[in-house]
């Protein structure tokens, strides 16, 4: 088994409501070994996307530890996370997520424009670019680089979050339910196309899914309620 | 360190939305204004405080007792610092011409209600000897600028006055015109008047009025002959009564010094004549030179600390030389002589800069709710860039950078449209008139041959450096709002 690059241990989460405290993660252990295919299964509710977003560190853990390649990452400062964030994880979302006012080509480039100077991108702006523009024709949008998410289908955003999510070159993709907004059709083409890269280079991927098909694509299944990851 | 994607998005931000136009429009029309309409006041006040320093003398010794004589105070004027001193007479007066309607009657008939009444024949009465006084102020240069003044708001040409080049200086003393102009005068008045008219000799001493109160009375000829009277109380024990007298003089020029309040009110004739209006008639034994202050002209190149000490020094020699259980004299500079007014105009500006400060708030506040709408609506946006790896410092550039633009952007424009204005400010006032009868800066409202503009490039730098600061500091909130967000929260936005 290859070495764990995405960990959580006895992670706990809780929202505070008013004078409530709302429990939602309790407790969870999950590794994610390199080249690992790890599909979240769950009710609505049971916790799977706050999971998500805890290991992605864009919400910290009431209590317990996220590590990548075994280093403790959820206490360093916010400006740290966000760099690690940068440079280990990919996010593809539901939604997509695309920013409406650039082209496909830029909102792929932005992932690129986050570790870097202004003068240091322009440096390497060409390399950077072809980068880009290969990651697109990679996902077959290599007529529509200068199109802006308005004028894509869902399919096509959805390819351009997916190649936004991998330029920067992370070792783990947090999927949440990458296909819950697609057709049928079209979300078998984007599942087929996420697989062919994650095994072309050797990806951890952690999916969100209440697909019971996509999740028997997937490595393992891990199975959560209420908060706890009950199988898997 | 901020992230390219900061400039880089703020951009594609800025340009996609065209609501951040009214921020560029807002801070360009704000610092055009504070540019321009400073530029304006600060030449306009140049300009006055250069009319009002030329229209005063370097030192005034004044709030002199009743009753003093310059003779008495002349020892106390010799200072090293002193290179010149004349004696002054001031009092109120009434001036009447002969032959023209009424005492003072405005010759053009108006629909305005006139309450100026120092056109309307009352006059500060300035009595000067012409000698003494050349030599501490710009009497001479004042005679000379008068004539220009008027020509160059009429058509025409308006005489010159010769009573400074009078040769004789009995005759100069006194301000008389040549003798065949007032002979002339006397004909045209129906006066008597030798039959011959080289053997008439001047008798009316001369009086001097401000090209204000000529262009409103009306254009006179030479030695046009004017009443002169004078009501005073007599000292000593006498009843209280006013004693009233009049004398005839001869219009003997006018003149402008710039000082617009001093040219109105003020007339100026020979100090004897006004001695005698008074009654301290030359004749009599008993009478003094009398004064009520005395013009000072300091050595120049005199800084502000010797004309200090100069001043000190005076008043202390002039008070020695006054009769004991006399109130204090003082001795004022020519920004004392003028204070109220100077503080006036300074107070002026600093309103002007308050409201035009005002307009630079409301542009930035301007900036302030674009940014803050942007910041609004592009919730999902920060939460999607916090999910790439941008850290919050980044996320608020964004909007910081966004707000620095359209400050930058407006600014720059403001600056380029408030210097072009400045420059041909003159020049589009001058094609709006010829035009279409437009003025947009009236110069017959403050009687100025041309609109005064002095552009400063500290005052612009100081503005544009602030304008830029201004927007830094608005663009601030919204920015720090944008890094604050929690990400999670901002990709559930809807």
């Amino acid at each position: 088994m290859n070495a764990p690059v995405l960990q959580a241990c006895a992670v706990h989460k809780h929202y505070r409501l008013g004078k409530r405290e709302i429990p939602v993660l309790r407790g969870i252990d999950l590794s994610v070994a390199a080249g690992e295919t790890v599909a979240l299964l769950g009710a609505s509710g049971a916790g799977k996307s706050t999971l998500l977003h805890v290991l992605g560190l864009l919400d910290p853990p009431s209590s317990g530890e996220v590590r990548y390649d075994g280093r403790r990452v959820d206490a360093l400062p916010i400006g740290e996370r966000a760099l690690l964030r940068h440079r280990h994880v990919g996010f593809v979302f539901q939604f997509y997520h695309l920013i409406p006012e650039l082209t496909a080509l830029q909102n792929v480039l932005l992932a690129r424009m986050m570790d870097c100077s202004l003068f240091a991108y322009w440096r390497r702006r060409r390399e950077v670019r072809a980068a880009a523009t290969a990651m697109l024709e990679q996902v077959g949008l290599g007529e529509r680089l200068h199109h802006r998410p308005a004028e894509l289908s869902g399919g096509e955003r959805q390819r351009v979050a997916i190649a936004r999510a991998l330029l920067a070159d992370p070792k783990v993709v947090l999927a949440d339910e990458p296909t819950g907004n697609l057709d049928s059709t079209t979300a078998d083409g984007v599942v087929d196309l996420m697989f062919t890269i994650q095994r072309q280079r050797g990806l951890a991927f952690l999916l969100v899914t209440h697909d019971e098909e996509l999740a028997a694509r997937c490595h393992r299944i891990v199975r959560m309620k209420d908060g706890q990851v009950v199988s898997g | 360190m901020i992230a390219a994607a900061a400039p880089f998005l703020a951009r594609r931000y800025l340009l996609t939305r065209r609501i951040n136009l009214l921020g560029v429009l807002g801070v360009m029309f704000a610092v055009w204004a504070i540019v321009l309409v400073d530029s304006v006041f600060t030449g306009f006040v140049s300009q006055i405080r250069a009319d009002v320093r030329s229209g005063a003398v370097d030192l005034l010794v004044t709030d002199l007792p009743a009753d003093t004589s310059y003779e008495r105070l002349r020892p106390a004027l010799v200072d090293d610092a002193v290179v010149a001193t004349a004696p002054r007479l001031r009092h109120h007066g009434l001036i009447k011409p002969v032959n023209v309607r009424r005492g003072g009657e405005r010759p053009v008939a108006s629909a305005e209600v006139d309450f100026d009444h120092t056109l309307n024949g009352f006059a500060l009465l300035l009595g000067i000897d012409p000698a003494t006084e050349e030599a501490v102020s710009g009497l001479r240069h004042w005679l000379a600028r008068g004539p220009e003044e008027l020509e160059t708001r009429h058509a025409g040409t308006f005489w010159r006055s010769p009573v400074l080049d009078e040769p004789d200086a009995e005759r100069r003393a006194q301000l008389l015109m040549p003798d065949a102009d007032e002979w002339r005068a006397r004909r045209r008045s129906g006066l008597p008047a030798d039959h011959d008219r080289d053997q008439h000799r001047s008798q009316w001493p001369g009086v001097l009025f401000g090209w204000q109160r000529i262009r409103r009375l009306g254009w006179f000829a030479e030695a046009e002959p004017f009443d002169v009277t004078c009501a005073s109380f007599p000292g000593g024990d006498a009843p209280a009564a006013v004693h009233t007298h009049s004398l005839r003089s001869a219009f003997a020029g006018t003149f402008a010094t710039g000082h617009r309040a001093f040219d109105e009110s003020t007339v100026l004739l020979p100090i004897e004549t006004l001695r005698t209006l008074l009654g301290n008639d030359a004749a009599d034994p008993a009478s003094i030179d009398l004064v009520t202050d005395v013009a000072v002209r300091l050595r120049a190149g005199l800084g502000t600390g010797a004309i200090a000490d100069a001043k000190e020094r005076l008043r202390r020699a002039v008070q020695q030389t006054l009769p004991a259980g006399s109130g204090p004299c003082l001795v004022l500079d020519w920004e004392e002589q003028n204070r109220t007014f100077l503080s006036a105009v300074a107070h002026e500006q600093g309103m002007m800069q308050f409201v035009l400060f005002v307009v630079m708030l409301v542009a930035a506040f301007v900036i302030y709710a674009t940014l803050h709408m942007m910041v609004v609506q592009k919730v999902k946006d920060i939460g999607i860039l916090a999910s790439l790896g941008a850290s919050p410092r980044s996320i608020g550039a964004v909007f910081l950078l966004g707000g620095f633009a359209v400050g930058l952007a407006g600014t720059g424009l403001g600056v380029i449209a408030g210097v072009v204005s400045a420059r041909y400010l003159n020049t589009a006032n001058d094609w709006l008139y010829a035009n279409f009868g437009v003025e947009l800066f009236p110069r017959i409202m403050f009687d100025l041959r041309a609109v005064p503009c002095d552009l400063q490039p500290s005052w612009v730098a100081t503005v544009a450096i602030g304008a830029l600061l201004l927007a830094l500091l608005v663009a601030y909130v919204p920015s720090r709002k944008a890094a604050r967000l929690n990400p999670v929260t901002a990709l559930a936005h809807e």
